[in-house]
């Protein structure tokens, strides 16, 4: 595998940022696009463009196939069972509201139990949030070991009769932790509980077998995924899609509307109100081809040497403390420096035109857990080389100089 | 260079040592100021005595360099001012931050202008200004009795 080459292919490295190569190490907030995904948005817009599920011109059943082309190639990638247990959603934050939501309404009553983890980005607590004010239902966490991890000994221990739901990030965006979803979901079911994972880093980073894993849902984000924003996936066994009220009303969704009476539509339309993202949908069969034109274990083996190669760097950095350090670890290097706040490490490494993130990246419980109020994260891509990560090690050490450290 | 100007030795000092980073007793003016964001946070007292003066000002809170620098500074040059003073002071601290190339407050002195204007480098960093007056707006909260927290976004 040619990195090189396949940096060629992401347009954002040719250019300039502030006179600087672009050493993007940013990822886990959202990955840069590959040519064929931006090209692809508009071809459609300029050459192909019709809404879609609608019309019976020409072009709007055009635009149909290309829409449902999508979903299919997203029930390969992660080996689902059926093609209506793909729903396009706006992001996999709505992804994730939308199984509260209909749970909320149907499944979960007072006093039953939702597990998560003190992992989780706020969008997978949130939604849970909503229920605990509206139901009355109650959160647990399961919480962290020394290194960062999320254990099955843990969630075991955490699970009482009462819970009903575990809803667990795939991949944790701060720690880089990948959890045992399979052994969680197995352990889940002989106990009754249903599982919904938040794979927002999972997704872009790991090989995905829906009937494997046999998780209940699974929230993808597709723009960490090298494809647009504004578009994510739900992936939900057909027996929850079917069973679970409707998320929104609107065109699109219903079979038939009268006066006095509604009939909803059938899976996958139940789920898809109005007028969707179209050209994101159309654009995002491109990443995945993207994707697999690589290989999911390609990328995966090219991650894991970044993220060694970088842990080794930064531990060798005096006054670099890295946050996590779990036994299987995802592309994520979060880490303090003594006596410098993230925020400013992030604009003195975006002078070097090293772009990081800084804060809580949405995962202040985890944080108050640590008890740090925020930290800097590089997180690495298909693109990222071992350089990158020596220039992120050097923009560390001039960060240190300015501050005297 | 840019950086250089954002991190001069005296917001570097400021930051790492930051002035009044404590709980004024019997402060008889508070407010809090966080920044949804990043999580930075910041609580602002103030004692203010029978003539209206500021006695004494402090604050808690964590943050980056250039927020804890602007706590310490500003907490420090509003003792011994009255609200309309201090309430002049931030104006003219906000219009530097944002566009003005000097101060030009009558209740600044030379001194103290020459401190603020430590923090004019942030003028180029347009993510790192709510940093440099999130303690600011809070203090004007605090005057102002508004019970709400201050936020940087709405």
């Amino acid at each position: 595998m040619n990195i090189d080459q396949i940096k060629k292919e992401f347009p954002i490295f040719d250019e300039k940022i502030q006179n600087n190569d672009l050493v993007y190490l940013d990822s886990a907030n959202s990955s840069q696009k590959p040519k064929v995904v931006v090209d692809r948005i508009n071809e459609f817009y300029t050459k192909q463009f019709s809404n879609v599920g609608r019309s019976v011109h020409y072009l709007a059943v055009a635009a149909t196939n290309l829409y449902e082309n999508t979903r299919t190639s997203v029930q390969k990638y992660i080996n689902a069972k059926d093609k209506n247990e793909i729903v396009f959603t706006k992001g996999a934050t709505e992804a994730l509201n939308l199984v509260a939501n209909t749970l909320g309404q149907s499944y979960l009553h007072e006093g039953d139990e939702v597990l998560i983890t003190e992992l989780e980005h706020h969008s997978n607590y949130v939604p849970w949030h909503f229920l605990r004010k509206s139901k009355n239902i109650k959160i647990n966490f399961a919480e962290i070991n020394e290194e960062g991890e999320i254990t099955l000994e843990e969630i075991e221990k955490k699970i009482t009769p009462k819970t009903k739901l575990i809803s667990i990030t795939h991949l944790s965006n701060v720690t880089g932790a990948i959890l045992p979803v399979k052994e969680i979901t197995q352990l889940a079911h002989s106990k009754g509980i249903i599982v919904v994972v938040d794979g927002c880093q999972g997704a872009p980073h790991l090989k995905l077998d829906m009937q494997d894993l046999d998780c209940d849902f699974y929230a993808i984000s597709c723009h960490k995924m090298y494809g647009p924003t504004g578009l994510g996936v739900l992936y939900g066994k057909k027996k929850w899609l079917e069973e679970l009220p409707p998320y929104q009303g609107g065109g699109g969704m219903i079979n038939e509307v009268k006066k006095d009476m509604i009939s909803y539509g059938e899976l996958p339309n139940k789920y898809e109100a109005g007028t969707m993202a179209t050209a994101q949908v159309i654009a995002f069969d491109q990443s995945i081809k993207f994707l697999e034109s690589i290989g999911i274990e390609n990328v995966m083996k090219h991650e894991a040497d970044l993220v060694e190669y970088g842990q080794e760097l930064l531990q060798k950095n005096n006054s670099v403390k890295l946050i996590g350090n779990p036994k299987n670890k995802g592309g994520v290097l979060s880490f303090t420096i003594e006596g410098v706040h993230p925020h400013d490490i992030a604009t003195i490494l975006d002078e070097d035109g090293v772009a990081i993130r800084a804060g809580h990246h949405c995962c202040q419980i985890l944080h108050d857990k640590l008890n740090i109020p925020a930290s800097a994260r590089a997180s690495v891509g298909i693109y990222n080389t071992k350089e990158d990560l020596d220039q992120l090690n050097q923009s560390i050490n001039n960060c240190k100089k300015i501050f005297n450290l | 260079m840019n950086l250089k100007e954002l991190y001069q030795e005296i917001i570097l000092e400021h930051g790492k040592n930051p002035r009044n980073l404590r709980k004024t007793e019997g402060f008889n003016k508070d407010a809090k100021g966080n920044n949804p964001l990043c999580g930075d946070n910041v609580h602002v007292y103030l004692k203010l005595n029978g003539q209206k003066i500021v006695e004494d000002a402090s604050f808690e809170g964590s943050g980056c360099a250039i927020s804890m620098a602007s706590a310490s500074i500003m907490t420090d040059l509003i003792k011994g001012k009255n609200e309309h003073e201090a309430k002049d002071i931030v104006e003219d601290f906000l219009g530097m931050i944002k566009e003005n190339p000097e101060l030009k407050s009558e209740h600044l002195n030379e001194d103290e202008k020459t401190k603020l204007m430590c923090l004019s480098g942030v003028k180029q960093y347009p993510m790192r200004v709510k940093c440099a007056t999130l303690s600011w707006h809070t203090m004007v909260s605090a005057f102002d009795e508004n019970n709400e927290e201050v936020k940087t976004e709405n």
